[in-house]
């Protein structure tokens, strides 16, 4: 192993990122920050099964706040009524979501373009309403209380430190196995179908497999994001898996950078911590928001990481090209 | 009231709110037609156009009438200016990206409006009063009428428009083949610019004709928009007829579903039923199907 | 067996092979609505030639392509490979059996880097799923390395492999065409599909191309050509078939067609 093939590797960032998350909690131990950084590890978890099937597959989802809502309130209803274990919730909780997104994915993932995003905006909606008016089950608009802390194995984490803790492993192992993904066979063929399906088809890949095989996994990842956000918050309510929330998954991804593991968690942050900085001034939220939003998407369409990435290469191209003028290498 | 009764005054709200999707569903088809883009800010035209008639006859004093004028030119030039700063600058841009651009200008908008209007609830006096008309044991509100009116009015004259005028016929021609349009001279930019500012219009006359009926809030165009996106798809994308077709099947199935099964799930039908159309007729009741060509 | 000039190019090893046929329409017929694409076309394709399908603008070459790798469906007739019918198999099906095919608008993948392009070609060749793949098990890293050897392999013997890591979108148009079929032999078919592949190339690169489809053949690798470059399909086809309106015309070998009276009316009658 060569010193850049070393740097070239994914898994020097990612051993990098690890032991810096490691050490935050030596310098922040603010509640208040760590709680926003415990739910920027949620969001990002989420983020990153978006960008699995946006940026690397092609495809859209508008209504992801369901898978992220129905891991929350089959965990939380399972332990708020009946006492269930979180660990048992939380497979509960994947069985289920992988059973409707399986059966929601294989004919919303047939239609493309605007109609795939409108299906799948429906279908956020759908279960949004179900969340506000299966009453009985989910607490209807007023919420859910009395979701238990998480306790896996015996350990319970009811502080805001262990509980960063849980909410950062389990994203390094997300993070960890959606590397391994992403450069493997699948990865290839997930973007193959994002370069040219008809190509992807007759090279052999079987198109609509993969694209419900990632639109589940992006669910799961989203149900898992529901599960530590459940027994963390222990009360959840319709409002924080609306539509809203749908369009600001969305927002996070495609500023990240679609195509980037990097950046989706680049963009959970940004986007997750922008409203806590904009709090001061509260009404002009909604505004700033919609122009970051316009404005990046205008300027930088590729997203910030990749937009910054490729103005450093231009910059760097233009100092390198002065400099050779002025070596009078070039004419 | 019995229950045939019942019905009919279902069926009456759901054409009478079916009309509103309908013409929300018109402006998408507008914007659609010319360029192939699902403008996801048409909602914000409706409630900008009901919004900025309560200010003119509240505030300025207008009577309803000029203030109508003024809240449809002053939508259709915001549309303009949509057009200009947002959509021309990324004419070639991917669907995701347009997407997302319109969302952002939604997100915007509505933030605008909040600040402007405040989060509280307006309204504005039924056009020709709230005496309710009886009808066959149900009951129209005049305003109803006022609504399929100027539904009808705005349907036959887009019609018209896009049939007979010139300019109508080349901005549906922008979509269908833009390069061939440039060819024979027509300026497509200028279509687009144009589309998106009528789009606004019938958008704002939409939301100024509902506002006695239901109430006039920043965020009310969200859920609008996508109930009018419905109706286009129902119809089929493009398809002027279509939006008429789709606006009213929908109001009425939505209004017999609330009535008779549960109101808490009413929106849920609306977009139950976008969701089987998308997986079974995607083109919709008047669309034909679309082959593949590679 | 009567191979005119082609196979003073290809040496004669042509004429030792049994002739089988690996590829047959029957009655194919493909419908748009109220155009009629393809009618009644009866082709045999047989293992081992290079065979070329022509016809003017509008013949339906390209959607007989289409019909056969399953990208469109057949409106009635059959479609045959290696004895098994084909017709209404979804196209990763009729893949997996030994065909491929490369686009008349160069279908790259050309955000991916040139040997990514090569090692989708290998898709079918390797398992890796979904979990093994997230939890990169011993044998599908094994393997990963085999398909990015052999990826190299197949830009060595076509001259890319200096560009292996660059974006595919961003090599010139003549390259990109190159390593579409790069791609394209990477999944080993046995029978492959080019859908006009010199369209877009100048002179020199055609006759790149032309020496590069005989060496293809020379592979075992049956190839099926649909053209517009007479140059090219009157030098290198062992067999030519021709297309107007959805019909087939006339068919032989190259000298043959060249004088047929049909085939000049078609195209002539074009202009």
């Amino acid at each position: 192993m060569t010193f850049r093939s070393l740097l070239r590797s994914p898994y020097t960032g990612f051993s990098f990122f690890t032991v810096l998350l490691l050490l935050i909690p030596l310098a922040v131990t603010n509640e208040y920050y760590l709680n926003v950084l415990i739910i920027i590890g949620i969001n990002s978890i989420i983020v990153m099964g978006l960008d699995l099937l946006m940026g690397y597959t092609g495809q859209i989802s508008l209504g992801h706040a369901a898978f992220y809502g129905i891991g929350a309130y089959v965990s939380g209803v399972l332990s708020a009524k009946w006492g269930v274990s979180p660990l048992m919730g939380l497979l509960v909780a994947l069985v289920g979501v992988s059973v409707i997104a399986f059966a929601v994915g294989n004919p919303t993932l047939r239609l493309h373009g605007h109609y795939l995003a409108m299906a799948t905006l429906g279908f956020g909606i759908i279960v949004f309403i179900f969340f506000q008016e299966l009453i009985f089950l989910t607490g209807g608009p007023s919420g859910l209380v009395g979701i238990e802390t998480m306790t896996l194995f015996g350990i319970t984490f009811d502080s805001d430190r262990s509980y960063y803790y849980l909410v950062c492993m389990v994203m390094l192992i997300i993070l960890l196995l959606s590397i391994n993904l992403v450069n493997s066979r699948v990865g290839r063929a997930l973007r193959a179908i994002h370069g040219s399906e008809v190509a992807a088809n007759v090279l052999g890949v079987k198109t609509s497999r993969y694209k419900v095989g990632i639109f589940v996994i992006s669910a799961l990842y989203a149900a898992v994001a529901g599960w530590l956000y459940a027994h963390y918050i222990t009360f959840i309510s319709p409002s924080s898996f609306d539509f809203y929330f749908s369009i600001k998954l969305v927002t996070m991804v495609v500023i990240g950078s679609l195509g980037s593991l990097w950046g989706a968690i680049f963009g959970a942050a940004l986007l997750t911590t922008l409203p806590e900085f904009l709090t001061i001034v509260q009404e002009y939220e909604t505004v700033t928001f919609g122009i970051i939003l316009m404005s990046v998407m205008i300027f930088m369409p590729r997203g910030l990481l990749r937009g910054v990435e490729d103005l450093s290469i231009k910059i760097f191209a233009k100092i390198s090209n002065r400099s050779e003028v002025q070596e009078g290498t070039k004419q | 009231m019995s229950l045939e009764q019942q019905i009919l005054q279902f069926i009456i709200t759901g054409i009478t709110v079916g009309s509103i999707y309908a013409l929300i569903g018109l402006g998408f088809n507008i914007i659609y037609n010319s360029t192939e883009i699902i403008n996801f800010a048409q909602g914000e035209f409706v409630m900008l156009g009901g919004l900025i008639a309560v200010t003119g006859i509240q505030v300025l004093r207008l009577p309803i009438f000029f203030a109508a004028i003024l809240a449809v030119i002053m939508v259709a030039v915001i549309g303009f200016v949509m057009n200009l700063l947002a959509i021309r600058p990324l004419k070639d841009a991917s669907p995701i990206t347009l997407i997302i651009i319109t969302i952002g200008a939604s997100i915007f908008i509505r933030g605008v409006s909040s600040f402007v209007w405040g989060k509280e609830p307006y309204t504005i006096p039924a056009f020709s009063g709230d005496e309710p008309i009886p009808f066959f044991g149900a009951v129209i509100q005049p305003q109803s009428l006022w609504v399929l009116f100027i539904t009808m009015v705005i349907v036959v004259g887009l019609k018209l428009f896009f049939d007979r005028t010139l300019t109508g016929k080349a901005m549906i021609a922008c979509a269908f083949q833009p390069r061939a349009a440039r060819l024979v001279g027509i300026d497509v930019s200028y279509m687009v610019l144009l589309s998106f500012g009528l789009s606004g219009a019938v958008g704002a006359a939409a939301g100024i004709v509902i506002a006695p009926m239901s109430m006039l809030q920043y965020d009310m165009g969200v859920i609008l928009g996508l109930k009018g996106f419905c109706a286009a798809i129902i119809g089929g994308l493009g398809y002027p007829w279509g939006a008429v077709v789709g606006g009213i099947s929908l109001g009425i199935l939505e209004s017999l579903g609330a009535g008779l099964i549960s109101s808490g799930y009413k929106d849920a039908i609306a977009f139950l039923i976008l969701l089987l159309m998308l997986f079974f007729r995607p083109q919709g009741l008047l669309g034909r199907s679309k082959g593949d060509r590679v | 067996m009567d191979l005119g000039s082609a196979s003073k190019i290809k040496g004669l090893s042509a004429t030792n092979k049994i002739m089988e046929l690996l590829l047959t329409t029957e009655k194919l017929t493909k419908d748009f609505g109220g155009v009629r694409a393809l009618d009644n076309l009866d082709l045999e394709v047989r293992e081992g030639l290079i065979q070329s399908v022509i016809g003017p603008n509008g013949a339906g070459k390209t959607t007989l392509f289409n019909v056969i790798s399953g990208v469109i469906p057949a409106t009635s007739g059959l479609v045959r490979f290696n004895g098994e019918t084909i017709t209404g198999l979804p196209p990763h099906r009729i893949s997996s059996l030994g065909t491929t095919r490369t686009f008349q608008n160069l279908q790259l993948f050309s955000e991916m880097t040139v040997i990514e392009n090569v090692m989708v070609g290998m898709h079918m060749r390797s398992a890796g799923g979904f979990l093994s793949s997230s939890f990169k098990l011993p044998w599908v890293v094994a393997e990963e390395r085999r398909i990015r050897d052999k990826s190299m392999e197949w830009l060595e013997m076509l001259g890319l492999e200096n560009e292996a890591e660059m974006i595919a979108g961003s090599l010139p148009f003549g390259r990109q065409r190159i390593l579409e079929l790069a791609r394209a032999l990477a999944s080993r078919p046995r029978l492959l599909m080019l859908d006009e592949p010199a369209a877009g190339l100048n002179i020199r690169e055609t006759q790149d191309l032309a020496g590069l489809i005989v060496r293809i053949s020379k592979l075992d690798i049956t190839v099926l050509l649909v053209e517009h470059d007479m140059d090219l399909v009157m030098e290198i086809s062992d067999h030519v078939s021709v297309m107007d309106q959805g019909r087939k015309i006339a068919e032989g070998d190259p000298e043959t067609i060249r004088n047929d009276e049909a085939v000049l009316k078609a195209y002539l009658g074009e202009e």
